[in-house]
């Protein structure tokens, strides 16, 4: 590259810094307009910040935190404002996401302040934010998983929509598992068959008859959702026994699960989540250290150089593809684990949500980890914001993760790049 | 090592693309194998490299019978390959790119990458091949990406290296590095095996030159031998190597373009305030390394691509940032760079192909309704006028060979009454009777006192047809010189070194 088209790629790209600063920018303003000045000024929000089981004596129990909501939304616009600000003005090479990511952050406390003040002097609710991380924990959990499968398969070159029809054939199985053999490791172990096979249906057409994989992923969501509701409907209610489900057990570990805020969240969890965190940590590790993952990269990127060195791009592609479903099944008996038992279509979506996370995460685990907890924390918020006093459509809330995906995808934060030979189909000759 | 390759034959269905072919290299040796794009190079190759398997004859090794399953054997008896479109990873760094497949690694499968730098920087230092381990391979030039193709192949330990058309992408000072590149190999006991269609590589650098044509050995040549005594063997008969042309008188202006600038698709500004003009009887030719902008440049000129700034005229009309069609009823003629993709519709007739931009055109058609009789006719009379060599106009234009598909685009374009021609590498991809057949249309053509511009990254076509030569790198006019300029001049050009051309 001379020196010249280095300089116009800098020129493009601090265009790119630019319009995202812009945004960053309005998202702020918005939250001191909107949510700032929409509470009166002796407008109160109180926080919790302990499980809800929590006896109050017990010694790693946290005090209420009462906030005046305007100033607290206030502040927190600023901040906004001044990321923005920051971002605009230095237009940083590296780091651009993680301050968008802070700015989505911030936005969704600003709006629970305002959505939980309380007019008068006395609360009328409180936001336990303990309890509201929990509960997203579930949503993220399940994310984490699908953009995990989307980072296994798209990496080697196939596009995986079918992690929701992944998420319902685990969920489906798993339950059954879990109802009667009352084991989640049968469970998960099912899921990850399910999801396995439903990767390898996808793989066979699209390396074997080269089919277009969105489309052979698209049907096979529609089939699946199709299928386990008319199951549903055969098996699990005329024997409910079936569908029992439970909860997974939560595996509280000694010590770290009693760090006020953050260990009911991350040390008091189902062994799903801790499964979660080893394979975020494994697949990194696997894509960027080992020769297997370089295999991956290279098939995903150039495939025909990667079969010029005697990689074989159609094994590696299977293996990937069918690791990735296995992925995702068990993400689809980990919300089941979490919802307790299973219902026809109640993924509602998080496949793609999940797929939009790891575009928003660059095809990275990481990334794909940051934007899960972003999507995640804001799906959880609009199912549950309708206890509070919100005036807007929460609707409009569920389109945030496919409003920012958008924007990442539309190119305008930072340089998002698919791998080269994503959803290509690869003739042998 | 010696490699000798005896009575190789390579059929697919009844045509036989290697027919009993021989061919010796011996330790140290360059071998040059010259041909014409379709001589059956390239298959040859593929056998030779386990890509494909011979219906008959073997392959020795150190007079010892080898037989490659795939390319993974061939590697492994100590055969690389450095290939014409590269096959390198762009977003990988040159390290990754050169271990790929072959790893060292430490436990858990991790990719030993400080052991793989160290041999990297070793026989780069050996090979006198230098590169950043580090870079990532999309950021280097090309001549640098082709370095590492060979040290890809040389980590390997590659005793034969097959370079395949190595030299088309690359400017004439990166082809002599590349050169002295291979003799430095050879020196160091490497067997060099050099395909190309180009004269005076083959004379420069090999020891050794093998002519084949329609898959059979015709020839062997001395290095000593003259450009047009290797032509001959390559074609099979007489080639005129220069055109004849007119004394040259040029006219007024026709085409002009001024400060022009263009964006490729992701943004990026390839064409940085281009100002040109080409008066009648003139062929401008534009000279430079693939990617410099001359795409983009020649696609804005045709209505293909939004131009930012500047203007187009066209025989005083402002053309710019009209439509294709606009361009075209003006009085362009386009032969585009890409004639598969931009030319001609492949599943469509020769006979609608070559009314493809007069279609609504009397007689071609008459109140909205075609007149597929003045159609067949046309064609009819073009494929003798031009020479396109098919069994029927109805044909498929698919069916055609790659020179009989561009005769097809040029009678479309000189058929009808035109201003200007613009050609984008004419002749890429073409035997040299057909490229002797174009140039004459596009000589003829400025003879008859018309305007061209034709681009081409080919030196000798630009030094054989441009009546002046201007020269493209990295989106501005590095200098317009004669024809009668050396070839060191414009390759300093091509490579951006503007000081010459300012005096």
């Amino acid at each position: 590259m001379s020196v010249t088209e280095q300089s116009v790629a800098s020129e493009v790209s601090n265009r790119r810094v630019r319009v995202i600063a812009l945004m960053m920018g309005v998202i702020g303003l918005f939250s001191l307009v909107v949510f700032a000045f929409g509470s009166v000024s002796s407008a109160h929000s109180s926080f919790l910040f302990n499980p809800v089981n929590l006896s109050e004596s017990a010694p790693w129990h946290v005090g209420t935190l009462t906030l005046n909501s305007r100033l607290a939304d206030v502040l927190l616009a600023l901040v906004m404002i001044a990321l923005a600000a920051e971002t605009f003005i230095r237009r940083p090479a590296r780091g651009v996401m993680w301050r968008f990511g802070g700015v989505a952050v911030l936005f969704l406390l600003a709006l629970l302040i305002w959505a939980a003040r309380s007019p008068g002097p006395s609360p009328v609710s409180f936001v336990n934010l303990t309890a509201l991380l929990i509960g997203s924990s579930e949503v993220t959990m399940v994310l984490v998983f699908g953009s995990l499968s989307g980072v296994m398969c798209e990496r080697s070159g196939v596009v995986n929509i079918a992690i929701e029809g992944q998420f319902i054939g685990g969920a489906f199985v798993g339950s059954m598992l879990a109802s009667t053999t009352h084991n989640f490791i049968y469970a998960a172990i099912g899921g990850a068959v399910v999801g396995g096979a439903i990767g390898w249906i996808l793989a066979f057409f699209a390396l074997r008859y080269l089919s277009d994989q969105i489309i052979v992923g698209v049907v096979l969501v529609t089939m699946l959702g199709s299928l386990s509701s008319y199951l549903n409907l055969q098996v699990f209610t005329p024997f409910p026994q079936y569908n029992t489900g439970t909860l997974a057990p939560n595996l509280a570990i000694p010590l770290l699960s009693k760090i006020p805020v953050v260990g009911p969240v991350l040390f008091n969890q189902s062994g799903f989540f801790y499964l979660m965190l080893i394979l975020i940590g494994v697949i990194s590790f696997a894509l960027f250290k080992t020769r297997y993952g370089l295999h991956v990269r290279a098939v995903g990127e150039h495939p025909r150089a990667a079969a010029t060195v005697g990689i074989n791009v159609v094994r590696v592609r299977y293996v990937n593809v069918v690791l990735g479903g296995a992925i995702a099944g068990v993400g689809g008996v980990a919300f089941m684990a979490s919802q307790g038992q299973f219902q026809p279509n109640y993924t509602s979506g998080l496949g793609y949500i999940a797929l939009a996370a790891m575009i928003f995460g660059r095809w990275r685990p990481s990334g794909a980890v940051v934007a899960s907890v972003i999507f995640g924390l804001s799906v959880y918020l609009s199912y549950t914001l309708t206890s509070y006093q919100v005036p807007v459509s929460l609707y409009v809330l569920q389109m945030f993760p496919y409003l920012i995906t958008i924007a990442v995808v539309a190119g305008l934060i930072g340089r998002v790049r698919a791998p080269a030979a994503d959803g290509v189909a690869y003739h042998h000759d | 090592m010696r490699l000798e390759l005896r009575g190789i034959t390579k059929r697919f269905g009844s045509f036989t693309a290697n027919d009993r072919i021989d061919l010796t290299v011996e330790p140290g040796q360059i071998h040059s194998l010259l041909g014409e794009n379709g001589a059956g190079k390239t298959t040859l190759m593929n056998v030779l490299f386990g890509l494909l398997h011979p219906d008959e004859g073997e392959i020795l090794i150190d007079g010892e019978p080898v037989r490659f399953a795939n390319s993974g054997d061939a590697v492994r008896r100590g055969i690389g390959m450095v290939h014409q479109h590269f096959m390198l990873v762009p977003v990988f760094s040159v390290t990754e790119n050169v271990v790929l497949g072959f790893e060292p690694t430490k436990s858990l499968d991790r990719v030993d990458y400080k052991r793989a730098t160290a041999d990297i920087v070793r026989l780069s230092q050996q090979f006198n091949l230098q590169v950043d381990p580090d870079a990532t391979v999309e950021n280097l030039p090309v001549g640098l990406q082709q370095r590492v193709e060979i040290l890809k192949a040389l980590s390997r330990d590659a005793e034969l290296l097959i370079l395949d058309e190595p030299t088309a992408v690359l400017t004439p000072q990166e082809t002599d590095a590349l050169m002295a590149i291979m003799r430095s190999l050879a020196a160091a006991g490497k067997s060099i095996l050099f395909i190309t269609h180009k004269l005076k590589e083959v004379r420069a650098v090999a020891d050794v030159i093998t002519v084949i044509r329609d898959g059979r050995v015709v020839g062997s040549a001395e290095p000593t031998a003259t450009e047009s005594e290797l032509a001959s063997l390559m074609v099979g008969r007489d080639v005129e190597l220069t055109v004849e042309k007119s004394a040259f008188s040029p006219g007024e202006s026709v085409f002009e373009i001024r400060d022009l600038v263009v964006r490729d698709d992701r943004g990026l500004v390839k064409v940085n305030g281009v100002s040109l003009d080409v008066r009648a009887g003139e062929i401008m030719a534009l000279a430079g390394v693939q990617g410099n902008g001359q795409t983009e440049l020649v696609e804005a000129i045709a209505g293909m691509r939004h131009v930012e700034s500047g203007t187009i005229l066209l025989n005083g009309r402002d053309v710019t940032n009209r439509t294709p069609r606009e361009v075209l009823d003006a009085g362009l003629g386009h032969i585009p760079e890409d004639r598969q993709r931009d030319g001609l519709v492949m599943s469509m007739s020769v006979a609608d192909n070559l009314v493809l931009n007069t279609p609504r055109r009397a007689p071609f058609a008459r109140r909205g309704t075609r007149n597929l009789a003045a159609v067949h006719d046309n064609a009819v009379r073009l494929a003798h006028d031009f020479d396109i060599r098919t069994t029927s106009v109805e044909e498929p234009v698919s069916s055609l060979s790659g020179g009989n598909q561009q005769k097809v685009i040029v009678a479309r374009e000189l058929s009808r009454p035109l201003e200007f021609l613009m050609a984008s590498q004419p002749t890429r991809g073409l035997d040299v009777g057909s490229i002797e057949y174009v140039h004459r249309q596009v000589v003829n053509h400025r003879n008859q006192g018309n305007a061209a511009l034709i681009v081409s990254s080919e030196l000798d076509e630009v030094l054989a047809l441009g009546d002046r030569i201007a020269v493209m790198f990295d989106g501005r006019i590095s200098g317009i010189v004669e024809p009668t300029a050396s070839r060191e001049a414009i390759g300093l050009l091509m490579a951006g070194t503007t000081g010459a051309a300012d005096e």
